[in-house]
């Protein structure tokens, strides 16, 4: 008994602050979004769900949706299809290599968007210069796939990282016993290895699908959402209503139903994770 | 040979920035520099210093205290029976997939009030919802993998669980916490969102928001922006080589088990 | 562990200094302003020189980003939160309403009596700083929209829509690869700035009962020219993305034909090695009709950080005082092209020699219109923004866009 109770201090900071920092505000951004309220004029009223109507009929905000889906599927199906190849790279081996893969998932979102605004510079970038045809940020059917870009280069590392550890745990001796059948490369590969994989891959999905689906650094340093919020995802909508808007009642609307949409999909993929174990 | 587009792509606009931080700022309209400077380092002055300073402050605040109060939470769950234990595992899970932006609002007014927007201990504690979840993730999976008989044992001999905790469990951990300590500083160095929402004032700015916001008294200084981002990537360009081991099972971790 | 925390903690909320006594030594102002383009030397030695006469003040000046979007972004978290590490600060002309009403400035009535202002200043640049009868910034330096045009390729300035298109399209036929009509349609304020100048030049108002009003025709009308000058290869589809300093460096290289930007240009054009100097004309802009269309009114105004304690007000007062001097008037229009917001400088025998085209502005300056003068413009300018940009960029229709932005704008202003 005494030894439960000790348990339970033990733990007791790391709740406090948990409830304290994430849980409370979640309540109260919910509570927030009942609200008009404009902070610089101190106008603050309880409306109801007033914001949630507006909000459904409110064509920025499924545009705003729309792109963070679309930013979400594309980037990360991106990263896992460059990441599987450059997982089986870093199998072999190498720690220069994987410490030369791992540099851009370290460095700040906020630097990494930077370095390829400077590449996409519509004047001097070297990637202007490669290819003058392409306006990378000024076009609205460029931008977001810039944006999308500068994503998968940061994240692609950690999408092999994942995978990577998935391929360790694979029996070597299972893809022996295969090739000793005279069981070619890609089928092995398909029949063998991608099946043993699943957990892995499916892990991979659900860790960026959450992450993709929250961006916001990155597009913020590239557009700030523009041009004609193309690159404007959820997250950046919310900012801008609260903090440039000034809006913190239909900001938290906003964040709230950012919030909903991302424990949707987290819960969709727990589903299926739960299934595979 | 197969590697080497891999790290072209990987690494290529990484030295291009290297490389464009040591370019003379009238010679950026030329393919390549004639000649290569330090001014773009030397222009970036003190406030620049002040950033990396502040980054440097906060991380460190965010990982003291996550490990501090994450390593009992964590042995807590994995070795002790108590109620809200689930609660606090999943919870803490849970808080982890939140979408930062849900909390900034409420977060602002509650630093607001406690008089702690604008410092660099407000941004602390903010920190804690990204960083205290993956510490305890990372901590709880080790202290499963160590043997129950060890923490039976220290009862026997008397240990009350806080004993246990302290004599026999913590000093084995340092793995793990070194594991953590890592990982979360490199999250706090990067954050963003919470830094440009709840800083204003200019020298109390961290390395991402300097960076997101740098200006000059001239348009887009892209030589001074290049040469702040490569002082923004050093530290880490050193931990990832240092430490790559410890990241890439810090990552991974969970991946493979269970 | 915990210990070595706490005191962390305390370390870093001990930054935050006491604010109750005047610290002995000199008087430490802060000055928060965006960057003036052009060499800032000048600027800098006028700050040394309002130091040496007045010992014991020192005067620290903070950048601003360019952007001035995020510029007021920085302002509103920092007054909403009650910052007081900053004195003296440039607001645009747009959020004085806003900031005086959510009393963040000072009340500088008593340093700048009303009167003496009315007197000395151009009347709508007053009316823009004053609240309920009270002076809450001082004017530094107007900015109205302008059209730029090279005179070695038209014969003379536009002054219809109609004209600007005709003269445009001869020279482009002359030159290929030249573009015709230059201006700043990225998602920003300043997109705003033209899209209304096109408004007002299709006879538009953007008030309607005291708030703002853009789904009319004239709006549908000046949208519309503007998205068309893309479609049809009027405007380079690049001005999609452009803020000024894109479309002035095309402008500069002898790119273009038209150039719509604000006053900081011309000396930047005039500039030794510019490749168009010398072949450079200005004038208002375009109309439908042919009446000069107005140019929006920006420019920058000094205000007194309310949060500011009394110590520092006084010295921040004297700096204000000192930067809207008419000797700082002068040398502003001389060194940075900035036009003035005091009448009698635009008579100046130094501005007139100096810059004979700032005295020839003042027409210009005179007609030049706010934008909705209303406090909920700056917060609903974010919207409007990202509307317009998606009507310019061709994703939907003027018509489409702008009742899009009313409905963003009528749900801010519901009261």
């Amino acid at each position: 008994m005494k030894a439960r109770s000790q348990a339970a201090l033990l733990a007791a900071p790391a709740m406090a602050i948990l409830a304290g920092v994430a849980v409370l505000p979640v309540l109260a951004a919910i509570w927030l979004s009942l609200h008009r309220s404009i902070l610089v004029f101190h106008e603050e009223r309880f409306i109801g769900i007033a914001n949630f109507r507006f909000l459904f009929s409110d064509g920025r905000f499924w545009s705003a949706l729309g792109t963070t889906a679309y930013f979400t599927a594309v980037a990360v199906a991106a990263e896992l299809l460059i990441g599987l190849p450059v997982a089986m790279l870093l199998q072999r081996g190498g720690g220069f290599f994987r410490a030369a893969i791992l540099l851009p998932w370290a460095i700040p979102t906020a630097v990494s968007a930077r370095m390829w605004a400077w590449l996409f510079n519509a004047d001097y970038g070297l990637l202007h210069r490669l290819l003058p045809g392409v306006d990378w940020l000024g076009s609205p059917r460029t931008a977001l796939h810039a944006a999308i870009l500068v994503d998968v280069w940061k994240t692609t590392p950690f999408v092999a990282l994942i995978l990577l550890a998935g391929l360790s745990a694979i029996p070597g001796d299972v893809v022996k016993a295969a090739r000793v059948d005279g069981a070619r490369p890609a089928r092995i590969f398909f029949s063998i290895t991608l099946p043993l994989l699943r957990p892995a891959i499916l892990l991979a999905l659900l860790f960026r699908s959450l992450d993709a689906f929250r961006v916001f650094d990155a597009i913020y340093v590239l557009t700030e959402g523009g041009p004609a919020n193309a690159t404007e995802t959820l997250s950046i909508y919310a900012y801008k209503t609260l903090l440039r808007s000034g809006d913190f009642g239909y900001g938290s609307a906003l964040s709230v139903a950012t919030f909903a949409c991302v424990l949707g999909i987290g819960l969709v993929f727990l589903r299926f994770l739960g299934r595979e174990r | 040979m197969k590697r080497l587009p891999v790290l072209v792509f990987f690494l290529g606009p990484l030295a291009w920035q290297v490389l464009t931080s040591f370019w003379p700022e009238p010679e950026l309209t030329r393919a390549l520099p004639h000649a290569l400077t330090v001014a773009n380092y030397a222009g970036l002055g003190t406030t620049f210093a002040r950033a990396v300073l502040n980054s440097l402050l906060v991380a460190a605040g965010t990982t003291a205290l996550c490990l501090a109060v994450g390593a009992s939470a964590a042995f807590a769950v994995a070795k002790l029976e108590f109620r809200g234990r689930s609660l606090l595992f999943g919870g803490a899970l849970a808080i982890s997939m939140f979408p930062p932006i849900a909390t900034v609002s409420p977060l602002y007014l509650v630093l607001r009030a406690a008089g702690l927007r604008d410092t660099l201990a407000g941004l602390i504690l903010p920190y804690a919802t990204f960083a205290l979840p993956l510490t305890l993730w990372l901590l709880t999976s080790f202290f499963r993998d160590l043997p129950d008989e060890l923490y039976r044992a220290a009862r026997v001999d008397g240990c009350t669980p806080w004993q246990a905790f302290v004599h026999v469990f913590l000093p084995l951990s340092w793995p793990a916490l070194a594991t953590s300590a890592i990982l979360v500083f490199i999250f706090s160095w990067n954050e963003l969102l919470y830094a440009l929402s709840f800083i204003s004032t200019p020298s109390k700015r961290t390395i991402p928001v300097a960076i997101a916001l740098f200006a000059g008294e001239h348009v887009e200084p892209w030589g001074q922006i290049a040469a702040a981002s490569v002082v923004a990537t050093v530290p880490l360009a050193f931990l990832t080589l240092f430490f790559q081991r410890r990241i890439v099972a810090g990552l991974t971790a969970g991946a493979v088990k269970e | 562990m915990k210990r070595h925390l706490l005191v962390l903690v305390a370390c870093l909320a001990c930054a935050r200094q006491g604010r109750e006594a005047q610290p002995p030594g000199p008087v430490t102002i802060v000055l928060e302003h965006q960057p003036l383009w052009g060499d800032p030397a000048a600027f800098h030695a006028s700050l040394e020189r309002f130091q040496q006469e007045n010992p014991g003040v020192v005067v620290r000046t903070q950048t601003l980003p360019n952007a001035s979007d995020v510029a007021r972004e920085m302002f509103l978290t920092a007054l909403e939160g009650g910052a007081d590490d900053f004195d003296v600060f440039a607001i645009d002309v747009v959020w004085a309403p806003e900031f005086a009403r959510a009393g963040w400035l000072a009340d500088l009535t008593s340093a700048f009596p009303p009167e003496r202002l009315r007197a000395q200043y151009l009347a709508s640049t007053i009316e823009a700083v004053t609240l309920d009868g009270k002076i809450y910034a001082v004017p530094w330096f107007l900015d109205v929209g302008l059209l730029y045009y090279r005179t070695d390729l038209v014969p003379r300035a536009p002054k219809t829509y109609a004209e600007l298109q005709s003269f445009a399209r001869a020279a482009m036929a002359r030159n290929p690869g030249l573009a015709g009509y230059l201006w700043q349609g990225r998602q920003y304020e300043g997109l705003n700035c033209n899209v209304f100048e096109a408004i007002w030049g299709h006879d538009g108002d953007l008030l309607r009962d005291g708030r703002i009003a853009l789904d009319t025709d004239a709006a549908r009308a000046g949208l519309g020219f503007l998205r068309e000058a893309i479609a049809s290869g009027l405007s380079p589809r690049s001005v999609v993305a452009s803020a000024e300093e894109e479309t002035r460096r095309a402008f500069q290289d002898g790119r273009a034909v038209f150039l719509r930007n604000w006053p900081y240009v011309w000396a930047e054009v005039q500039k030794p090695g510019s490749p168009v100097r010398g072949k450079v004309g200005f004038a208002p802009l375009p109309s439908e009709t042919g009446a000069p269309g107005p140019g929006t009114l920006g420019g920058w105004q000094l205000a007194v950080n309310a949060h500011s304690p009394p110590w520092r007000r006084r010295a921040a007062e004297k700096l204000v005082a000192f930067l809207t001097s008419g000797e700082a008037a002068v040398e502003l229009a001389l060194r940075y092209s900035r036009i003035p917001a005091r009448r009698a400088v635009y008579d100046d025998p130094r501005v007139r020699e100096g810059a004979p085209f700032i005295a020839a502005l003042l027409p210009v300056a005179l007609a030049a219109r706010p934008r909705p003068v209303t406090p909920y413009y700056a917060l609903a300018s974010d919207s409007i923004q990202g509307e317009l940009s998606g009507a310019v960029a061709g994703l939907r229709s003027p018509a489409d866009a702008l009742s899009r932005a009313q409905r963003i704008v009528d749900h801010l202003e519901s009261r």
